[in-house]
């Protein structure tokens, strides 16, 4: 073993062992005592008076309180004088060139608070356990066409029975459905719309949640049926005041009246942890909803087991769903048994990947700080050669200039972390809000509050930041100490430092370069989704939702309804024109069902989901479709309504070269209406997105809105000539009028406003890696700023000299502008291949991203040029206007 | 300040060397013993020539945990009491072979410069 290692290896020992004193303390008496105590017995025998005893045996071990103080100070990293000392000594330092640490500690605190935003997004999103009893056990039950990539947990009572009865694997199996439109009021609060979840019998026991106060719901309450409610705890705190009496209070939820039972633990919020249950209710099998599944592993059963069981219990949903319905890929449905240990997260599928990006994305701009401050160390650490030379002179050991300079780096890291410990708490905020913009019954309300595991992180964060930024300047400092004591100043610094200030920035441009051209690909990326072509014209419609079914409140007398109000809306100033239809366009909802069409022969299995859709008329006029061929609906389709409207993707499938005006097809429509009906083409329109942006294009169908004296759609779309969002107040209260509160509205929005909350995801990460790829971009801006300051500061006198020889003006800046272009092209000639590496894993991790070229990395490129250039001006004005004499009496 | 202190340290450091020495030796021999036991196993062995006061044990044993070669775990004494065992590492074990031939080679050195001196 070399001496080095040995050293090394206690140092390690000394640094872990700096942490533990009172480990030390206890551990340390409890072992002299024994000591002690043995050699004192071992007089007694020989003899001795117990007191005798006791004082032989401690002049033989020898000064106890001595041996302590040497052994701590042989376990640790330096005393804690010598600590203090360091750090008023950094201090000193840093009061004397104030902006200076202030510049170092800001960086950081971007870098340590964008990481730790970011770490406790992904924490609550990716990491975070459900609050129950064993969450390792949990899985989920999902059925899964062939491609699809997340199956659907949709499951009925029957099923449900079926496997809590037959199978062996699990422990329990709980079943829930879940509204997330009810309307309810506390006896003296307001009304709101909140998320209800209905809960089987064995729920909270399976689950192994316990009440914050109260009961919670069980097998009595599910088997009577009871009009009982668990509260969340938010809903306790906001809506029943935080009362600790609130149990028995009342809440009307819906039409109904239910009683408080208890409140749940202010942890547990339901299995989805982003969309949390405000109430939870007995299920009663009156209710028709699908239900979620999900099931605790019996303790040593493996999930493998549980997939080939429930593979088998399966059987029974196919041959029921086969009995119900006639969707013809029934037969191709499988089941799929996955874990559920962070609960039914579906921000996991919608966020995870992009919050993978953005971490990698944060962690880079934490590399590029670092770089970025061990570089300026490094500059300011050549000034302080001297310093570091008379200290060596006066006897300072190498190992003690290293711990004052990391002293002096963990000090600025240190604060640097609580700092932006601070901004990563705004920056949660934000983030949350930003989440929560999405698609309403969609909006993901996580709780992200840094928490210990992101304290961990952030702490983690600083003692490495501190440690990789102080480790070139400490490594300086030792080379330093080793060098003759007192040259000149200014002179010394050796090529070495100078070319590895080179390599930190060209480094900082490299990986600069990768954080720029991944994100413009996530900027044009969104850019590309925001002015993306859907098949109508975006701009200036609004969608208004009305809640049909709040009051059950249906038939004719809605029929006429909405018909006034369309008359009424579209003769308000502003207003182009109005309809109304179902789904309401790209709001994630769609209908679907199977077709026969007249003429066309296709395999069972060949069947393909079309989307089906309501509208009243004018509504392709209002939305900017086009129709094609045939008409539009008039007011004539609703009274006999049985004409079909069929879009471009439809005709070319089968109707292929045919005229399908007037032709029949049948419409089998699975999720309505279970017998198959016969409509009549009229039309043929452009092809529109329905659900979503990235969607293929589908055939689909549009039905009459009215229809037999009932009303299909409950979205009122209204085209207006300027902004629509000014329209909004009074739309609403014209709604209101009409309806006279007999139907409410749940929702007025823009359709952008409707498309932006689509894309929530996506804008997260084109707003977050665009900013933090500008950020990045500015440190190297500031990075080759300080180099070339430096480096001309440092060359005053040569440059003096050169130019009393005769240099010219140019010759000059050529010389000094040829330091940065080489390191530049350097960087970007290392950055170039990051940046493809890069854009593969990017486009391989978002697999719908709507760019493809390498546009991207050309903009990263060209964009480090431009700050290259930018950040060299002052510095280059500077040499250039180096005069001869000063330069000579600079000295 | 430091040159003053590195004469004491050599000489100590010596001792301190021979003692590390020593309890490996102790530990490899013996199995697991608390610092109580170390200690009266070296007062045998050395016939009591080796007069040290047993705290300077303690020292020594920090010193070889620093370097992994000892390790050490709470457990009951004779009397009832709890303390740490030491035992020797794998580590320990190469370390102790590698320095009981240094030794061996060294002391042999000694021993014939000292014999021929003494013939002179």
């Amino acid at each position: 073993m070399t001496p080095v290692w040995r050293r090394l290896r206690e140092l390690f020992a000394r640094i872990a062992g700096s942490f533990r004193r009172r480990n030390f303390d206890a551990g340390f008496d409890e072992e002299i005592r024994t000591h002690l105590a043995l050699l004192a017995e071992r007089f007694a025998r020989e003899g001795m008076s117990p007191d005798e005893a006791a004082r032989a045996a401690r002049r033989q071990f020898g000064g106890v309180t001595q041996l302590k103080n040497e052994l701590w100070d042989r376990s640790r990293f330096g005393s804690f004088e010598a600590l203090v000392q360091d750090s008023r000594y950094a201090i000193r330092q840093f009061r004397k060139s104030p902006l200076f640490a202030i510049a170092i500690v800001l960086t950081l605190a971007l870098g340590i608070g964008a990481n730790t935003a970011i770490f406790s997004v992904l924490q609550a999103v990716m990491l975070r356990s459900l609050p129950v009893r064993n969450p390792g056990q949990l899985v989920e039950l999902l059925q899964k066409y062939p491609g699809e990539p997340r199956g659907n947990g949709y499951w009925t009572e029957a099923s449900y029975l079926h496997f809590c009865k037959n199978n062996t694997v699990f422990s329990g199996i709980i079943g829930f459905s879940w509204d997330r439109l009810l309307h309810a009021r506390t006896e003296h609060g307001v009304q709101r719309i909140i998320t209800g979840e209905y809960v089987t019998a064995n729920y909270f026991d399976v689950l192994g949640v316990q009440p914050a106060l109260g009961r919670l719901i069980g097998p009595e309450d599910v088997r009577l049926g009871s009009p009982v409610a668990v509260v969340s705890w938010a809903y306790w705190k906001s809506e029943l005041n935080g009362d600790p009496n609130a149990v028995g209070e009342r809440i009307h939820l819906q039409k109904e009246l239910v009683t408080v039972i208890g409140v749940a633990p202010h942890t547990f919020v339901g299995p989805f942890p982003e969309l949390p249950t405000d109430v939870w209710l007995p299920k009663t099998p009156s209710r028709q909803a699908g239900i979620g599944l999900m099931a605790r592993l019996k303790p040593g059963v493996t999930i493998d087991q549980a997939r080939t069981e429930m593979a088998v219990l399966y059987q029974f949903t196919i041959r029921e769903r086969a009995a119900r319905s006639s969707d013809p890929l029934v037969w191709k449905l499988k089941v799929e048994v996955a874990l559920a240990r962070n609960g039914l997260n579906l921000a996991r599928d919608r966020i995870g990947k992009p919050l993978l990006v953005l971490m990698c994305t944060v962690g880079l701009l934490l590399l590029i700080m670092c770089l970025n401050i061990a570089a300026l160390l490094l500059a300011r650490g050549a000034a302080r050669e001297r310093e570091f030379a008379v200290r060596v002179g006066m006897g300072a050991s190498r190992g003690r200039l290293v711990r004052q300079v990391l002293t002096e780096s963990l000090l600025l890291s240190i604060s640097g972390t609580l700092i932006g410990v601070m901004l990563a708490y705004r920056g949660t905020a934000a983030l949350e809000t930003l989440l929560a913009s999405g698609r309403i019954a969609q909006q993901m309300s996580l709780r992200i509050h840094p928490d210990w595991h992101t304290l961990q992180f952030a702490i983690g964060t600083a003692l490495l930041v501190g440690l990789l930024f102080g480790i070139a300047p400490a490594w300086n400092a030792v080379r330093q100490g080793a060098a003759p004591a007192l040259r000149e100043a200014g002179t010394s610094t050796g090529r070495s430092t100078r070319l590895f200030g080179k390599t930190l920035v060209a480094a900082q441009v490299a990986l600069s370069m990768l954080l720029l051209s991944t994100g413009a690909l996530f900027v044009a990326n969104l850019w590309n989704l925001e002015h993306a072509y859907l098949g109508f014209e975006r701009d200036h419609i609004l969608v208004v939702t009305l809640d049909q079914a709040a009051n059950g409140y249906t038939g004719l007398r809605i029929y006429h309804d909405y018909q006034e109000v369309l008359t009424r809306v579209t003769a308000m100033p502003g207003v182009r024109s109005a309809s109304f239809c179902a789904p309401a366009p790209l709001s994630g909802a769609g209908a679907a069902g199977f077709v026969n069409v007249e003429g066309y022969q296709e395999r069972p299995s060949d069947k393909r989901w079309i989307e089906i859709s309501h509208a009243a008329p004018d509504y392709f006029r209002t939305m900017g479709i086009p129709v094609l061929r045939g008409r539009a609906f008039t007011s004539r389709d609703q009274s006999d309504g049985r004409t079909v409207i069929i879009n471009e993707t439809f005709k070319r499938r089968y109707f292929a070269g045919r005229d399908p005006i007037a032709k029949r097809i049948t419409l089998y429509h699975v999720t309505l209406d279970p017998e198959p009906k016969s409509y009549e083409v009229i039309g043929v329109v452009a092809d529109a997105h329905y659900s979503e942006i990235r969607e293929q294009a589908n055939g689909g169908v549009y039905l009459p809105a009215f229809h037999d004296g009932f009303m299909n759609a409950n979205n009122l779309v209204i085209r207006t000539n300027d902004n629509p969002e000014h329209l909004i107040r009074d739309v609403r209260v014209l709604v209101e009028q009409v309806m006279g509160g007999r139907v409410p509205v749940r929702r007025i929005t823009t359709l952008n406003a409707q498309i932006d909350a689509s894309i929530v995801p996506e804008r997260l990460i084109a707003m977050l890696s665009g900013f933090f790829a500008g950020l990045g971009a500015l440190l190297v801006g500031i990075g080759i700023y300080a180099l070339l300051a430096y480096s001309v500061a440092r060359r005053t006198k040569e440059i003096g000299i050169r130019v009393a020889l005769g240099a010219t003006v140019g010759q000059v800046r050529r010389m000094v502008l040829g330091d940065t272009i080489s390191v530049v092209l350097a960087g970007l000639v290392a950055g170039a291949p990051l940046a493809i590496a890069g854009r593969r894993l990017a486009l391989r991790l978002m697999q719908d991203l709507t760019v493809q070229s390498v546009a991207p990395i050309v903009v990263g490129g060209v964009g480090l040029i431009l700050i290259a250039l930018v950040a060299s001006y002052i510095p280059l004005r500077r040499a250039s206007g180096a005069h001869p004499l000063q330069a000579l009496r600079h000295e | 300040m430091s040159k003053g202190k590195s004469g004491e340290l050599k000489r100590s450091e010596v001792l301190q060397g021979t003692l590390d020495l020593m309890i490996l030796k102790t530990l490899d021999a013996m199995g697991p013993l608390h610092g109580y036991g170390i200690a009266r196993r070296i007062e045998q062995v050395s016939e009591d020539v080796l007069q040290l006061n047993e705290g300077t044990v303690y020292t020594s044993l920090l010193r070889l945990q620093q370097q992994g070669w000892i390790s050490s775990a709470w457990g009951a004494s004779e009397n009832n009491r709890r303390a740490r065992f030491y035992s020797i590492t794998k580590a320990g074990r190469k370390q102790l072979l590698e320095e009981t031939e240094n030794w061996e080679r060294i002391s042999g050195v000694i021993a014939r410069v000292l014999r021929t001196g003494g013939a002179k």
